[in-house]
């Protein structure tokens, strides 16, 4: 029973949404937007179903492009590189797969499903795995709550595929598929996390897609409106605004295969006189007052969303677009709950990238907005 | 013709594809313990010629692949082999009727009698280079159009993974990458090969061979005869230089084993210098800086007493050696062949002569 069907306008709004709960990183949808838009016009459709109405036995698999967001954007997917993953996968298992899911909602993988749904004519389910954007493979709802992380399945652009049959555990599969995904050209695209629909409703960050779609939208009502942008955001995903300035200092550096680094604004207006710092991998990171100099208290950290928003455009900005200069609007969003567990703080809290002295104090969060 | 591998023609084997390994391929030791034990507890493995399997049957090679140096501290939990047998059966959807060693210098001419042993089933009397080389490409059966795919890796620790590659170079790059996660070695079934391809591409025999030549060399040392002349009668290996080990240098560059041996010479030799290169396999020899032994030609340094072949990773100050350069297989002798394994594949800028056409016995 599909939810809705995807139609040239969601695509759109997909993608601006999705570049929001990117939280700095994800890689761009852009691509993936234009992609999926052909194949729409083309006569292909693609169902969004909800999570409730999945069967319980129903076979569900995670699909998504890895790798480098910068070169993702030089190295074009060939028309249906996006299905072999799952049609790997598929041969691999002997058993057909029913439906398809989002890993991350934040950035390009957002709209990868829909394409491979779009090809295959498989339903994709309303939920992600994630409810954001993270840089590694182990950091998602699926694996935390108890999805194996074996049978997976990697393919570029040449027709090379690879299966992994067992695996220990989902950081043995970051591993091995990050340097296989270097050696496929730095871009890969995967099937894994397979599950159940008992698995994805008990592990899934429910309605994503639909509320990447309610964050676009809001942002294209407020651009014809020319409302605030930033308030239309803050709408519909239960944030605040922790600060408003311009960008006086990035420090960047990429080592093991990640954009690490990290940024220093300076108030303006409502602001004036005040500092905000920000780190990032990839992602951001956590934010933290201070003065021009010295880090201060920690007003947000992952695993809720800190995302950067170009004041006049209310664009959203990835980490590797940061430069001198830029005024910005910094808003924080609420994760999901299932980010919130001891378990999966283990994963994706801020000791896990390397911030042991952090606390993560969990934003409050209004019932029935924002990410469930 | 079908005879059976047993304890005696294991040592035997695994002596012989010393010699092949031309310095390289692996220390056939460990891989002889464990075949050892697996013949001790299932039987002996049954020898089968490649006349004797119907054209359809399909054959599959099993092996372990990976830095020799770790393969020796590593031991195998024993259930690889049948891990990565298994995977290739159930990728093809039909069952495999023989085994096969893909490379009969150096571990993995013993490897495949463990599966064999394991699981009943028969071991070809061939395998894919003839001697032993660094990388999966370079198998006989590449030249032939038969590919690597359904590559299946398996690990001590329950890892597996199964590649399809593009061409069989492609596979070298994402297997080696996967070997290293692995832990640097890992057990690997490939090069899946029906019966009638088996006769045209494999380089036949070298099961045999192997056994033969080990067998000649704990004969000539039990009779107190020339064990080089024994091994030069048997492989038809020409003497290539008579020397002394007086230095090695070793690094470990993308997971081989790269370097240089350098040999004084000693009696007619006295006054010349032999330098080999080696990447894991010694890959050129050159006296007194001229090339005369190349891939793919054999170069395998015996030790000048007891005939006991030495693998790169032996290699010290002060070995009195032989080096004896083996005339390799006429398909790698092909301009095909030479593009996937010669010199310049290596990165040497000399043509391949034929070690026949330079020295005589």
């Amino acid at each position: 029973m599909a939810l809705w069907t995807v139609t040239e306008i969601d695509a759109e709004a997909i993608a601006i949404g999705a570049g929001i709960l990117g939280t700095g990183g994800g890689g761009n949808p852009y691509l993936g937007k234009l992609r999926l838009q052909k194949l729409l016009r083309a006569g292909h459709t693609v169902a969004v179903i909800d999570i409730e109405d999945l069967p319980l036995d129903a076979l569900i698999v995670e699909v998504g492009t890895m790798g480098a967001p910068t070169v993702g954007i030089e190295k074009l997917p060939s028309a249906d590189e996006s299905r072999r993953p799952v049609e790997a996968l598929q041969a691999y298992i002997g058993k057909s797969i029913d439906a398809l899911i989002c890993s991350e909602i934040g950035g390009a993988n957002s709209v990868e499903p829909l394409i491979v749904g779009a090809l295959t004519g498989k339903p994709v389910v309303d939920a992600d795995g994630m409810g954001r954007a993270f840089p590694e493979l182990q950091m998602s709802t699926h694996f935390i709550g108890g999805v194996a992380c074996f049978p997976a399945a990697l393919a570029d652009e040449k027709g090379n595929k690879i299966v992994f049959g067992h695996l220990l555990n989902p950081a043995q599969l970051e591993r091995f598929a990050r340097d296989i995904c270097v050696l496929m050209g730095c871009r890969a695209m995967y099937a894994m996390a397979l599950m159940t629909g008992q698995q994805a409703r008990d592990t899934s960050v429910p309605r994503t897609l639909s509320l990447a779609r309610k964050v676009g939208e809001a942002v294209l009502l407020a651009r014809k409106t020319k409302d605030h942008i930033t308030d239309a955001i803050l709408a519909v995903t239960d944030g605040k605004a922790l600060f408003a300035g311009k960008l006086l200092d990035v420090q960047r550096k990429t080592t093991g295969g990640f954009a690490r680094g990290s940024l220093r604004i300076e108030g303006q207006d409502a602001y004036r006189g005040a500092w905000l710092h920000i780190a990032f991998q990839n992602e951001n990171l956590i934010a933290w007052d201070g003065s021009a100099t010295e880090r201060g208290s920690v007003l947000a950290c992952v695993p809720d969303l800190i995302c950067l928003i170009e004041t006049d455009t209310g664009e959203p900005i990835t980490t590797e677009q940061l430069r001198y200069g830029l005024r910005v609007v910094v808003l924080a969003i609420p994760c999901t709950n299932r980010l919130r567990t001891p378990e999966a703080l283990n994963v994706i809290g801020p000791a896990a990238f390397g911030y042991p002295d952090v606390d993560y104090r969990p934003m409050p969060k209004t019932p029935g907005i924002g990410i469930e | 013709m079908r005879r059976k591998i047993g304890l005696a023609e294991l040592e035997n084997i695994a002596m012989g594809a010393a010699v092949l390994g031309t310095g390289g391929g692996g220390d056939p030791y460990i891989g002889k313990l464990m075949a050892a034990q697996a013949i001790r507890e299932y039987g002996p493995v049954e020898l089968v010629t490649v006349d004797e399997v119907p054209d359809d049957d399909m054959t599959v090679a099993i092996a372990m692949m990976g830095a020799p140096t770790v393969m020796v501290e590593k031991i195998p939990g024993g259930r690889e082999c049948i891990d990565a047998f298994k995977a290739v059966q159930s990728f093809l959807g039909k069952p495999i009727k023989y085994v096969y060693s893909i490379e009969a210098g150096g571990i993995n001419s013993t490897i495949p009698i463990t599966l064999a042993a394991q699981l009943h089933l028969p071991l070809l009397d061939l395998d894919g280079m003839g001697r032993a080389f660094p990388e999966i490409q370079m198998v006989t059966h590449t030249l032939f159009g038969i590919t690597a795919t359904p590559f299946t890796m398996a690990d001590e620790k329950g890892n597996s993974a199964v590649l399809s590659t593009i061409d069989n170079r492609w596979m070298e790059t994402f297997a080696r990458s996967i070997a290293v996660n692995m832990g640097a070695t890992a057990h690997i079934g490939c090069y899946a090969a029906t019966g009638k391809q088996q006769r045209e591409a494999a380089v036949h025999g070298t099961m045999s061979l192997a056994e033969k030549i080990g067998a000649t060399i704990f004969k000539a040392r039990a009779d107190h005869a020339n064990v080089l002349r024994a091994i030069q009668d048997v492989t038809g290996a020409f003497l290539v230089f008579h020397g002394k080990l007086i230095d090695v240098q070793r690094r470990t560059v993308a997971g081989f084993a790269r370097g240089e041996a350098i040999l004084d010479g000693i009696g007619v030799d006295a006054g010349s210098q032999m330098t080999i290169e080696f990447q894991n396999e010694n890959l050129i020899a050159k006296r007194d800086g001229a090339a005369v032994v190349t891939v793919p030609d054999l170069i395998t340094m015996i030790e000048e007493d007891t005939g006991e072949p030495i693998t790169t990773e032996q290699l010290r100050y002060g070995y009195r050696v032989f080096v004896l350069g083996i005339p390799s297989h006429e398909h790698w002798r092909t301009t095909q062949g030479l593009k996937v394994v010669g010199p310049r594949y290596f990165g040497y800028d000399v043509d391949f002569t034929p070690v026949e056409q330079r020295f005589r016995n």
